[in-house]
């Protein structure tokens, strides 16, 4: 207990880390997953296979493997990324892949005639995809999207392997210098703190991912019996 | 720089080993894990009193808690209580505890599809729970789960490139341990590249066969 309090200032810096770690992952990850998620509902086909390859080349391959990749081939092309970048580009074509999908489901889960009365009205194509489509197909998206956040919090401790001090590697460090300064081991304890922190952090995360999809069904449900009677729906054409 | 394939053959048993080394530990982890993944799903779906929250808090905790750090809990952390293990055993316990979370939910999901009135419906014609169970309800969970058990099969598989972090010459590590003698980077990750993509993309489409199998009956 001692231990953590005379490292808390340390401990905190991790804790910064990976919060920066994981909002900048999830800042590139957002932009890469709606720009190729909406081109993957395109009526192209090649754009479509392109698309794909890229989501199973990221997933197919370990995350592991993907963050080595990143750190040690990148600086062969004369890029020198700092670790922190590194693992950011590596957890963001990860995440991306992943939230692709989600995007691509999201629109998908849109009935179709939604798209061609819109279509029919004269809209142009993007103004069906910002004005009809896209803020249907957002509800579908929002609660997966937390749940990929919290996989890349989780995620964000590999950057412990390529040295970048955030929330994991500070417990690692924590538990090599009170080993070789003090003579005791304290991994037992440390690490256990370690994950109960990733488990606050990540439930939380979780449970807002589940409170935001109730609360999005809630708004589409059916009123109910004794409710006040839903508004007369505008005349349809026949 | 240029690529070398020469080199690749060169180090082509090593990697191999390296191979074994990943193949050993996901085929025995998978295997625990689903046997984990059964009896977990047992206490959830019939409702054993502590047991069944038991298990429903260690699936919340496995899945909001990083592989890494349980990994390095298991390996580094548990001989603070005098449980010593060896790499290949932390490797298997570490991937069978991450994996045995997923597995008790996507069982307990294809158990719980089977309604309450199929099971009435099997005893009034006379089946004993054994084969109520055989003939009825696994079949259907099975056809169920099924998909997302492959799934969190493959992901152990990708996964077990964690076990390079506490050193087990698995094939990540290998690789990575080649590629700081040799500097032979492109190479090395190309070839471990090739032969994961190679592993995920066969047990998939071993999954989708399997699937296609089961799902026979439903055809037209």
């Amino acid at each position: 207990m001692e231990l953590l309090v005379r490292n808390l200032p340390f401990i905190m810096q991790g804790l910064a880390m990976t919060l920066g770690l994981a909002l900048a992952t999830l800042f590139f990850a957002t932009i890469i997953s709606f720009v190729l998620g909406t081109l993957a509902t395109l009526r192209f086909d090649w754009l479509r296979v392109a698309v794909k390859v890229y989501v199973e080349l990221f997933r197919d391959i370990p995350l592991v493997v993907n963050i080595f990749f990143v750190f040690f081939v990148a600086p062969l092309f004369g890029l020198e990324l700092s670790p922190f970048a590194a693992v950011t580009v590596g957890l963001s074509l990860w995440g991306s892949a992943n939230g692709v999908e989600i995007v691509r489901g999201g629109f998908n889960a849109v009935p179709r005639h939604q798209w061609q009365s819109a279509a029919a009205l004269g809209l142009k194509t993007w103004e069906v995809y910002v004005f009809i489509t896209g803020p249907q197909a957002l509800r579908a998206i929002l609660p997966p999207f937390v749940g990929l956040l919290t996989l890349l919090v989780q995620a964000t401790s590999l950057g412990a392997l390529v040295g970048v001090n955030e929330f994991f590697k500070v417990g690692q460090i924590i538990v090599e210098r009170t080993t070789m300064m003090e003579g005791w081991n304290p991994a037992f304890i440390v690490y256990a703190a370690v994950l109960l922190t990733y488990f606050v952090i990540c439930s939380a995360l979780t449970w807002f991912g589940r409170w935001l999809e109730k609360r999005l069904k809630r708004d589409h449900r059916q009123p109910a019996p004794g409710a006040a009677p839903a508004p007369e729906p505008a005349p349809q054409l026949p | 720089m240029e690529f070398d394939v020469a080199y690749i053959e060169g180090q082509w048993p090593a990697l191999m080993r390296g191979l074994w080394m990943t193949v050993q530990v996901s085929a025995l982890s998978i295997v625990l894990s689903i046997v984990l993944g059964l009896l977990g799903a047992a206490a959830r779906v019939l409702q054993i009193p502590v047991l069944g929250k038991l298990v429903a808090g260690y699936v919340e905790f496995i899945r909001n808690t990083p592989l890494l750090a349980q990994l390095f809990f298991i390996f580094y952390g548990l001989p603070g209580l005098g449980l010593r293990l060896s790499l290949f055993w932390s490797g298997v316990l570490c991937l069978t505890i991450w994996a045995g979370a997923y597995q008790i939910e996507n069982i307990r999901g294809g158990l719980e599809t089977v309604g309450k009135g199929l099971r009435e419906a099997a005893f009034s014609l006379g089946l004993s729970p054994w084969r109520f169970f055989r003939l009825v309800a696994a079949p259907m969970a099975i056809r169920v789960g099924l998909p997302s058990m492959l799934n969190t099969s493959i992901s152990l598989l990708k996964n077990s490139s964690y076990l390079q972090a506490i050193g087990l010459a698995e094939l990540t590590y290998v690789a990575i341990d080649r590629i700081s003698m040799d500097f032979r980077t492109i190479e090395m990750f190309a070839a471990i590249c090739v032969i994961y993509l190679a592993l995920v993309l066969v047990l998939s489409f071993l999954a989708s066969r399997l699937e296609y199998r089961l799902n026979a009956p439903f055809r037209h």
